[in-house]
């Protein structure tokens, strides 16, 4: 931002605001309206930038932390998630950090810097303030015993030590250290009480304020304090002002001063406003002067807004007629009268957007998506700011007023706190640093009292609470933040020592700069680098393992060739859940093969099912499909289907005025309730005492009403006709694109020959009740919905023989013996819905029923290997209630986490199903198949890296962001959402807009970057990161981690930014092996490392 | 029939053990929240049992009428028994208090799942049944309060949830504050019946009540009639519950939605013959009905969240249900309470999924294409600015200067010294009379203390610099005005 600033000063405000708005979409959530939710990297906008850079700017522009919080990681430490050799590994990768620096001798060892970092990153050595010092001391025998959370190993080497030195008992050994560190630094420590530097004697205020010029007279040191507490003020009213414009705006700066945010009062106003205009159906009574923009429609209201009545605030009215017509005139004058200098107004409106990033996000989401989903409401940035700036400038007002009697403006408050110097102090350390109690009562009774009183009757009271305040903070309980000292330098290192197993002596003889360096070192340790060092560490310790089983199974796995032939093929999603369904087929019956894509299976089509309204887009959101696919009834003449039609829309028109007519209007209202309340509690007992009974019911019922109507698709399209737009989609594909589009994802999973008598395409999607945030469980490559219309549709195209003819011509021949069928998998409550079955021929039909009966007991083994996550289920269920519990979890309204999502994402598999079939991946792998022998260019891998790539890097980024702040990056608890405009939730009736994953949905997950193995060479890979810049910047800024396995031999290279290729050296040992992943995963809540999974990598008739 | 008393009593005793085990630490973190969840839900249903039973009853043998299980207190020629009314009124009403509860809770076993409120959350619950209970069953107006006071506590629990938001905490404290002054009137309302009517019974009220004169029934009915529209949330206290949606859904269903809000409702169908005795209070209870649909409806209809919509919605229909109270169609009010409240309970329920449940909204022809309508719509008509402008602005302003009166007179008459300046042989220092007293024997307990210590014994210096921190803390609470306001309802309860 400061970049703007310097390099266009000044300009025509409509081209700085045009640049402005372009710029805010780097720092504001992009996230969609909820309906249309997909996941993407958080940090989108910082995406150019390499990881660990992008963190650290993000922290400062929003204050979110870019890593989980020293206290998890060391919990993951405790329970084995990362080890002490991955800290050395993490620690070791990163030069600035030097490690093996020498910092001190200890007995007959040396103290490296890398002991140092572990020991600060295992435990926290913080520094403390006198009264917790005194707490430690007196309470908790500090200075007689070794620190509690002493590792047995540093206790014993630290008594040896003493002992080796000639002291004895523990109680000598630890206060000999405390003696010892404080000598070291040359400090001394004496207790003290907060407190009695209320009582100082001119004496001994003196001697605090004069230290130096020990005989200068009392009256002397006082003047010679006002001095410095006005030379002191003069530095804080530079920092205060100089950060509006850069950190803070009007709303920071009043809150620094007075502890007072204005946000409270203006939020719920604004709020109002803001999701009424963005509304999206919710409500029934819009703004009439809605379609003029936001601003007009604002203005409008506010004119009528009686609010200034009650309030006292007759200023307003005559501010508001003023108003200019034009927003950007508006922004303009109002930066103004607010007193900015030009420079900064940029600085200035993006902190502003900042305040609320949700509904800033949303506002400028919908300004880029003009008419999106058909709303025609004018949506401008630019009038969202400058609404903000003139409510936040009439609510700063009152502030200003009450407080000082002034105008709401910079020059103003600079012009008052130039002359009460004294004030700013009090207020500076009232409100923005830790004065002790009896400072804070007196200080804030001083606020008090300002507002009723004269400015210069109260300037005889400030001073002498500047005074006061100065003078604490001069005394050692305050601990000026400079230098050394007892509470900042001294505890910690003591710590520290006793940590390192140190003993008194071993410290003398280092001698303060031996104190020195180990008390660098710690401070070396930001919390940046601890939680990046963490990270690595952590990462690491989950590579290791992966690499391993990878090695381990190299050449174990069947199906690298089709020889002989698979009894069927079923391609999955590349989805992570779909790793446990496929494993446990496999293991059923070793003789069928399963492939992993993108699952929208290269068929990018606006869909429009059979009883929607509209058609939606099925397909990863960066491509516009120009494709539109219709399901329609297979007779249109059929009677069931207008039976269908009907009594479908009159469900529908019941629910509606049920649920929005009881909502809306009054007598009307009342017949629909009391005829509503007639039944709601036998359904309310119904959904609550016995959820998945009572859904499954109402479903038949629901089916039986309606009945059901065979069905066909508007598949193709006449070739000749003009090339489809968005705008006008095509109605179908013509034999050429289906050929094309066929062909072309065959090539992309190496499936080009060796074609099984049944070829299952198996899309997905997810189902729940009761949450808003449904898109966000179902197929991320189909833009959050479900996949299912998708394999429906590429089967049927597979199927045609005028595609196979052409397909021919391009070298796949699909023989008359396959058929391809499709398929759809909830991954909800595991099963399984196929498409078109009754068209299959019948000699198919055996072999159908036959890959259905194994896909049922794959989905139960499956809902076993999920219900050991969770809390719910009791751990050892067996299959059948397991297979209960998750359809009841999907039927149950009052369950939070229908499923847990992609909870478990952490790497992805790029290459042949052979190079991890028969291992055990705990559902955390995206698996997309892809053959290098069939590659010789690297073109098909070119274009898979390039779709699956940002799709897993965007799941796994979202589940990144989410869960290491949840508070800052995602959206919190779902027990208090309430939906917003159709748009999204916020917290209660009136908060910011939440975006990112609920807390119910990355409880579970461990935050880690994903971790793309891909199986092929160095060479091809390097070729295609030097072509395509995307890769480079997710791999070379290490958003994602990439590695490639070489596809004929055990071997592994792992990528790193800035070196290149590294060898992996670790082997394939100790890897267990069990007979059935059941085996392994029983009687397990927590994330399972791989094993060897046996039944899986047999091929059975395959020799 | 004494086992009456237990349907009120479970969920309240409920609330107990949740409570100690919360205190003892027993019922901590996920690990206790099976067990908390059970004493919750079982209690609820255990009171749904007692009440099912009590319904074959009087199915068979006709309503039991009054049970008197004994007396409260007894003082002249005034007695409070504890007893139950228990009608053709009361039973289905709280039948259904017991069964929507007991579901609530059933729901928000699994919704609730790992909430670090989960426990605080089932104590609040399980208060409120047991208060919802009471107030329906109560054979009294003295027992109604005693419910009716331990369901708005429990409500400013529950708005308060996400307590490390202002936002809630602000919103809780509002909502419990204007309910205050409907608690002010029904405790009016049951001192005047003492004294006019000799009884709070709601038996002997109903048979007395058309000895008294118009305008003194209309004196004493008022009392009551404002508890009820606080409560229900009519205007002009309307305001509060559309603040009240800070808690879990679940919360928000059965307080604002399902229940508590019909409790006004209950009261003024409860007084049905005292009311009729006052045409000019069923006039205004008419008019502020109709003033309340009319309301909710157009503040309802800008709503854009799924919340506050249901919200305004209750508010219009709970309008509707006064309003019919204020005609005398008393028994349609009342049939019509308990299926709004069953229809609410649900919808609210569901309201996370209203994305899936509404599709595309169809046009709807606005009320009006009025600016000046529509923007009064959006700031709700002004109401809570006005009772602020009314209220809170006056009284803050009355606390100020009494606060600096008390700083500038009474502290100098007192001879104490004034301001902060500080003292040399201070000990502790309070604010206000009651901190000055405070002080006072804090100083002279210093001067014992040092005593002590001279001639040896640090144990019980320590002890009594202990007891005189707990004092601190203790005056501090009490400057707080909820503890204030905690101790005025004490002092209230010590009273009756």
């Amino acid at each position: 931002m400061t970049a703007h600033a310097a390099t266009q000063p000044v300009g025509d405000i409509r081209d700085r605001l045009r640049a402005l708005v372009a710029h805010l979409e780097h720092v504001l959530p992009g996230q969609a309206p909820i309906r249309d939710f997909v996941h993407h990297n958080t940090l989108h906008g910082l995406q150019h930038l390499p990881f660990r850079e992008a963190l650290t700017e993000a922290r400062r522009l929003t204050g979110a932390r870019g890593y989980l919080p020293d206290e998890t990681f060391r919990e993951l430490y405790r329970r084995g998630r990362v080890t002490r050799a991955d800290l050395e590994a993490a620690i070791a990768e990163q030069p600035d950090l030097d490690g093996d620096a020498e910092l001190m001798a200890a007995g007959d060892g040396l103290v490296r810097r890398r002991d140092v970092i572990i020991a600060g990153l295992l435990h926290p050595f913080r520094p403390v303030t006198a009264c917790q010092l005194n707490w430690q001391i007196e309470e908790q025998n500090a200075l007689a015993a070794c620190q509690p959370d002493l590792p047995p190993e540093s206790r014993e080497r630290l008594l040896a030590a003493a002992r080796a030195h000639g002291v004895e008992d523990e109680a000598a050994a630890v206060r000999e250290l405390w003696a010892a560190c404080l000598e070291t630094l040359g400090l001394t420590h004496a207790s003290i009480h907060p407190e009695e530097l209320i009582d100082l004697s001119p004496e001994e205020e003196a001697a605090m304020a004069a230290a130096p010029e020990e005989d200068e007279a009392a009256g002397e040191a006082r003047s010679r304090v006002d001095r410095l507490v006005r030379k002191e003020a003069a530095r804080l009213f530079e920092s205060h002002f100089d950060r509006v414009g850069e950190e803070l705006t009007l709303r920071g700066l009043l809150l620094a001063l007075t502890g007072e945010d204005l946000m409270e009062e203006l939020l719920p106003p604004l709020v109002r406003q803001l999701s009424a205009h963005l509304d999206q159906g919710l409500a029934g009574w819009h703004n009439p002067r809605r379609d003029q923009g936001f601003y007009a429609a604002w203005r409008a209201s506010a004119h009528r807004d009686y609010a200034w009545l009650f309030r006292d605030r007759p200023e307003w009215r005559l501010q508001l007629e003023r108003l200019p017509e034009d927003p950007a005139e508006l922004i303009a004058q109002e930066l103004r009268l607010l007193g900015l200098p030009e420079a900064r107004w940029e600085g200035y409106l993006e902190r502003l957007a900042l305040e609320l990033p949700g509904w800033s996000g949303m506002f400028l989401w919908r300004h880029n998506h003009p008419r999106y989903d058909g709303h025609d409401t004018p949506v401008e940035m630019v009038e969202y700011l400058a609404v903000r700036l003139v409510m936040e400038r009439m609510f700063a007002q009152r502030i200003c007023r009450h407080h000082w009697r002034i105008e709401a403006s910079l020059p103003m408050l600079r012009w008052y706190f130039r002359r009460h110097p004294a004030e700013l102090s009090v207020r500076h350390f009232l409100f923005n640093a830790r004065l002790p109690e009896y400072l804070t009562t007196h200080a804030q009774r001083l606020v008090d009292e300002s507002q009723h009183e004269t400015a210069e009757l109260m300037d005889e009271a400030w001073r002498p609470a500047a005074h006061l305040i100065w003078v604490w903070r001069q005394s050692p309980a305050a601990d000026r933040p400079i230098g050394r000292s007892v509470f900042r330098s001294a505890w910690p290192l003591f710590r520290l020592a006793q940590h390192l197993g140190l003993c008194g002596a071993e410290l003398r003889a280092a001698g303060p700069e031996g104190a020195a360096a180990l008390l660098d070192s710690l401070d070396h340790l930001t919390e940046e680098r601890a939680g990046w060092t963490w990270l690595s560490a952590y990462e690491r310790h989950y590579r290791e393992r992966i690499f391993t089983a990878l090695i381990a199974n190299h050449g174990r796995g069947p199906w690298a060739e089709r020889r002989p032939l698979p009894e069927a093929q079923l391609v999955f999603c590349m989805d992570d859940r779909e790793e446990g369904m496929r494993r446990h087929l496999e293991e059923i019956n070793p003789a069928l093969e399963t492939l992993g894509a993108a699952g929208f299976f290269n068929i990018p089509m606006n869909w429009r099912g059979l009883d929607d309204d509209k058609a939606l887009g099925l397909c990863p959101v960066v491509v516009t499909p120009v494709h539109e696919v219709r399901e329609l009834p297979a007779e249109e003449s059929d009677p069931a289907w207008r039976q269908h039609r009907e009594r479908r829309d009159h469900r529908l028109r019941w629910r509606e005025l049920l649920f929005r007519g009881t909502r809306r209007g009054m007598l009307p209202a009342a017949v629909l309730t009391a005829a509503a309340g007639v039944a709601a509690p036998l359904l309310l007992a119904g959904k609550v005492l016995l959820p998945g009974r009572f859904t499954a019911w109402a479903d038949t019922l629901r089916r039986d009403f309606e009945g059901s109507v065979p069905t066909r698709l508007t598949l193709t399209a006449d070739a000749e006709q003009a090339p489809p737009t968005p705008q006008r989609p095509q109605l179908g594909f013509t034999d050429d694109e289906q050929a094309e589009r066929v062909g072309g994802f065959l090539r992309a999973i190496g499936l080009t020959d060796g074609f099984a008598p049944l070829v299952v395409m198996m899309g997905h999607g997810s189902h729940s009740q009761n949450n808003p945030h449904a898109s966000a469980y179902s197929c991320g490559a189909c833009s959050g919905r479900h996949g299912g219309p998708n394999a429906r549709v590429f089967a049927a195209m597979a199927n045609r023989p005028e595609v196979r003819e052409r397909l021919a011509a391009r070298g796949i021949v699909i023989p008359d013996s396959t058929r391809f069928v499709g398929a759809t998998h909830d991954t909800c409550d595991d099963r399984v819905d196929w498409y078109d079955e009754a068209a299959l021929p019948e000699p198919f039909r055996p072999a159908l029923e036959k890959l259905s009966a194994e896909l049922l007991e794959a989905g139960r083994r499956h809902a076993r290997e999920r219900s050991r996550r969770f809390a719910s289920a009791p751990l050892k269920l067996p299959e059948p209630q397991a297979w209960r519990h998750v359809a009841a979890r999907a039927a149950d309204f009052s369950q939070a986490r229908p499923e847990l999502g992609h909870a478990t994402n952490a790497t992805a598999f790029i290459g042949r199903r052979s190079m991890s079939r028969g291992a055990f991946f705990d559902r955390r792998a995206f698996l997309i198949s892809y053959d290098p022998t069939r590659d010789p260019d690297g073109s098909v891998l070119e274009a898979t890296l390039l779709s699956a790539g940002p799709v897993g890097a965007g799941i796994s980024l979202e589940y990144y962001f989410s869960s290491v702040d949840n508070d800052g990056y995602g959206c919190g608890t779902k027990v208090l959402h309430n939906v917003t405009g159709l748009l999204g939730v916020m917290e209660g009736a009136g908060s910011d807009l939440r975006t990112g994953l609920p807390r119910q949905m990355i409880e579970i997950h461990e935050p880690m970057r994903l971790l793309v193995v891909v199986e092929a060479a160095t060479e091809t890979l390097t070729r295609i990161y030097e072509r395509q810049p995307p890769l480079q910047e997710l791999v070379g800024n290490g958003w994602i981690r990439l590695a490639a396995k070489a596809p004929d031999a055990p071997r592994i290279h792992l990528f790193e930014p800035g070196q290149g290729w590294v060898l992996w050296q670790g082997g394939a040992d100790g890897l267990p092996q069990v007979e059935h992943s059941a085996d392994w995963f029983d009687g397990h809540r927590d994330a399972l490392p791989p094993a060897l999974i046996a039944s899986a990598a047999r091929t059975e008739g395959a020799g | 029939m004494s086992w009456v008393g237990l349907i009120p009593l479970l969920p309240l005793l409920a609330a107990l053990a949740i409570g100690l085990r919360m205190v003892t630490g027993s019922g901590r973190g996920e690990a206790g929240e099976t067990a908390t969840a059970r004493i919750g839900v079982w209690a609820a249903l255990g009171a749904l049992l007692l009440l099912l039973l009590l319904d074959g009853v009087a199915l068979v043998s006709g309503a039991p009428g009054t049970v008197t299980l004994g007396t409260w207190f007894e003082s002249g020629a005034f007695t409070i028994p504890v007893g139950f009314t228990l009608d053709g009124l009361s039973l289905p009403v709280a039948t259904l208090v017991a069964l929507i509860a007991f579901l609530a809770q059933r729901f928000s076993v699994n919704y609730l799942h790992r909430e670090p409120g989960f426990h605080r959350f089932f104590f609040g619950m399980s208060l409120f049944t047991g208060g919802m209970l009471l107030i329906v069953l109560s054979g009294n107006a003295v027992l109604a309060f005693a419910g009716w006071e331990l369901a708005g506590v429990s409500s400013w629990m529950l708005i308060g949830y996400a307590y490390e938001r202002p936002t809630a905490t602000g919103n809780a404290l509002r909502a419990f504050v204007t309910n205050r002054i409907g608690d002010a009137g029904f405790l009016f309302g049951i001192v005047l019946a003492l004294l006019w009517l000799g009884s709070v019974e709601w038996g002997a009220m109903a048979e007395r009540a058309p000895e008294l004169g118009t305008l003194s029934a209309g004196v004493l009915a008022l009392g009551f009639v404002i508890a009820a529209l606080a409560k229900s949330a009519q205007v002009p206290f309307a305001p509060w519950v559309a603040r009240a949606l800070e808690g879990p859904t679940p919360s928000s269903a059965i307080f604002y939605g399902a229940l508590m809000i019909h409790a006004g409702v209950y009261l003024l169908i409860r007084l049905q013959p005292v009311l009729e005795q006052s045409p000019a209070v069923m006039g205004l209870i008419a008019a502020v009905g109709l003033l309340t649909a009319l309301y909710g409806w157009l503040s309802g209809l800008v709503q854009t969240d799924v919340k506050s919509s249901l919200m305004f919605a209750t508010t219009t229909q709970v309008g509707l249900m006064v309003l019919a109270c204020g005609l005398g169609w008393f028994t349609l009010a009342a049939w019509y309470l308990g299926l709004h409240a069953a229809w609410r309970a649900y919808q609210f329920l569901l309201s996370p999924s209203y994305l899936e449940l509404t599709g595309a909204a169809p046009a709807v022809n606005p009320p009006s294409r009025s600016r000046g309508l529509y923007t009064a719509a959006l700031q709700r008509f002004w109401l809570e600015a006005f009772t602020d402008w009314l209220l809170v602005r006056p009284t803050r302003a009355l606390a100020s200067d009494v606060n600096s009166f008390d700083q500038r007179v009474v502290s100098r008459l007192v001879g104490l010294p004034e301001g902060s300046a500080p003292g040399t042989t201070e000990v502790v220092r309070g604010h206000g009379a009651a901190g000055r007293l405070l002080q006072w024997s804090a100083g002279w307990l210093n001067a014992f203390e040092r005593h002590l210590v001279f001639h040896g014994g640090g144990k019980l210096s320590r002890l009594l610099q202990r007891l005189g921190g707990y004092l601190l803390t203790v005056e501090s609470l009490l400057e707080r005005p909820v503890y204030l306001l905690l101790l005025i309802m004490a002092t209230f309860a010590v009273i009756l």
